[in-house]
């Protein structure tokens, strides 16, 4: 009884292949003559136009600058939240619950746009730092529950150990609590910084006139119409995300929300 | 310390730094655009501050709700398309073992760590006129014009499903394993045949699994905006596209953020339904304690 049948195995494996169909596309399409056509033989030349072309790597820079920083701030906002709740999560009001949720839960589209408004009514200039804001804001709440699963499996006489010999508050934090939390804070530091790189809608409406990250010149370039550099550059992306998937699931902490998307 | 301290021990500083980064940046620009939404566009496209809800009335104008109930429409047949596949693709990773099973949803989530915009843009070079789909059809004769399925509604709903179906797989995938294979031995022991071991104990022990989860593909498609934007065309706008044309196209910021307060409502409605239907108090995301 423990086959499933053969119908649902044939279900199961034309789902993969279809998941993958698009993106095996992508690739294939970056080294036709004519991406639109099949049958026009192979060619480099998109590949090589690629890595002549500045202003697809501009955005590139852009969006890994982003990524590193927000990540960075992320992880530094969501671990000090983590550490500081573990004994309370199980018992922290509904309000608290919601507000931590809440970036996770409101649709892209609604924390983008009253990101815009905000920034707008504070008259801060829309553009690099802004996006950075953002993407911590949102990443932060991702990062502070890893932690907390990280925080939870500590075994927390450590803590008591140094309290008693001494060690002040901050020393515990620095001493004794970060040592044992990296590998959660360098799992935790690659989702927030995979969730900046792949964000496109936050980054459209936060990012103003002047800054294109990579999705954003993704976006415009099929507005425009396709033209054969996107897919230069779509290969290149998928290379950069499936090195960063493999970071990820590398890693114990971060794996289980891999697999969570 | 005791436990006893430890409870009523106040919220400690780095806590707070956490909780305030929050606070200022998700829930004050919430309640700034819900803020909004009570304002008024004068005709000189300033904002008037006489606070009214003329915008949340003129939302329910014919032509938004439709919008509205288009969204939900195609949001519920969208869920229910990821729950016909992705029930199936559970059930067969339940069953496998061992490594196959890790294989099988490290397999499923790859594609979902690339990049969102292209795993659209993929489809788009799929589905078009001049896509794959197409060229292969007319290749082979099947097909003397090449068949309309971007920017169709079509086109919407392979988005939707390509873009969910592994969000949905999870949930159900996680109450088929934690079902008690000795809850189906003893309904053989008792003669039930599979027909009769699937319907009367697998499907009414994982039915809340399986709601709660597509309650959790159901939500974010009511808010998409990319989906529809790029693969369905002007004519299949989702409440977010009005939105974000309101503020952009229109100008009209206070109606936009009238529609966000709506597209909001109709969230807490369904989040509120699944903490009734789940038996969970408060807020609970299905999978993130698991």
């Amino acid at each position: 009884m423990r086959r499933s049948n053969p119908f649902v195995a044939a279900i199961f494996f034309i789902a993969i292949f279809l998941l993958y169909t698009p993106l095996f596309y992508l690739i294939l399409q970056t080294f036709l003559n004519n991406p639109n056509d099949l049958k026009s033989g192979f060619t480099l030349n998109w590949l090589i136009k690629l890595f002549h072309s500045p202003s697809l790597w501009e955005p590139l820079m852009t969006s890994l600058e982003i990524g590193i920083l927000s990540a960075s701030l992320a992880v530094t906002v969501g671990t000090l939240g983590a550490v500081g709740l573990v004994e309370f999560a199980s018992l922290l009001p509904v309000s608290i619950q919601s507000l931590i949720m809440l970036p996770i839960l409101l649709p892209e589209v609604i924390t983008g746009l009253s990101l815009l408004l905000f920034f707008l009514l504070l008259r801060v200039e829309l553009g690099f730092t802004t996006v950075v804001m953002a993407h911590a804001s949102f990443s932060a709440s991702f990062v502070y529950f890893i932690m907390l699963e990280q925080l939870k499996k500590l075994d927390p006489q450590m803590a008591e150990a140094a309290q008693d010999l001494g060690a002040k508050p901050h020393e515990i934090l620095w001493k004794v609590t970060l040592p044992n939390i990296i590998p959660g804070l360098m799992g935790g530091w690659l989702l927030a910084f995979t969730l900046s790189f792949d964000d496109f809608l936050i980054s459209f409406f936060t990012s103003g006139a002047g800054l294109t990250t990579l999705p954003l010149k993704i976006y415009s370039l099929m507005k425009i119409g396709v033209t054969p550099e996107l897919n230069g550059l779509s290969f290149l992306m998928i290379c950069i995300s499936t090195f960063l998937v493999l970071l990820l699931v590398s890693k114990e902490q971060s794996r289980k929300w891999v697999l969570r998307g | 310390m005791d436990s006893k301290s430890t409870t009523t021990k106040p919220i400690p500083i780095t806590a707070m730094v956490f909780i305030g980064w929050l606070f200022l940046m998700t829930f004050l620009p919430f309640l700034i655009i819900l803020g909004m939404s009570f304002l008024e566009r004068t005709p000189v496209g300033t904002l008037s501050f006489h606070f009214n809800l003329n915008n949340y009335i003129r939302s329910f104008q014919y032509i938004y709700l439709k919008v509205l109930f288009k969204t939900v429409w195609i949001a519920l047949i969208a869920t229910l398309s990821c729950l016909a596949v992705g029930f199936p693709v559970a059930y067969h990773l339940a069953r496998s073992k061992g490594w196959m099973k890790q294989l099988g949803l490290v397999l499923l989530f790859i594609p979902f760590w690339t990049n969102f915009i292209l795993r659209i843009y993929g489809l788009v070079s799929l589905l078009g006129n001049h896509g794959l789909i197409n060229q292969v059809l007319l290749h082979f004769g099947i097909i003397k014009t090449p068949i309309e399925i971007l920017y169709t509604r079509t086109g919407v709903y392979i988005g939707l499903l390509y873009n969910y179906l592994p969000f949905l797989v999870v949930p159900i995938f996680s109450s088929l394993e934690k079902l008690d294979p000795l809850l189906r031995e003893a309904g053989f022991d008792l003669g039930a045949n599979r027909i009769q071991v699937f319907w009367r104990i697998v499907i009414p022990n994982i039915k809340e699994g399986v709601f709660i989860g597509s309650l959790f593909v159901f939500i974010p498609m009511l808010g998409e905006y990319v989906i529809p934007d790029l693969l369905g065309g002007a004519k299949e706008a989702f409440l977010g596209n009005v939105m974000v044309n309101q503020f952009f196209v229109m100008q009209d910021w206070p109606f936009g953020s009238a529609i966000a307060g709506l597209l909001s409502v109709l969230l807490l409605i369904t989040l509120w339904l699944q903490t009734r239907w789940s038996r969970t108090p408060g807020l609970k995301m299905e999978g993130l304690d698991a």
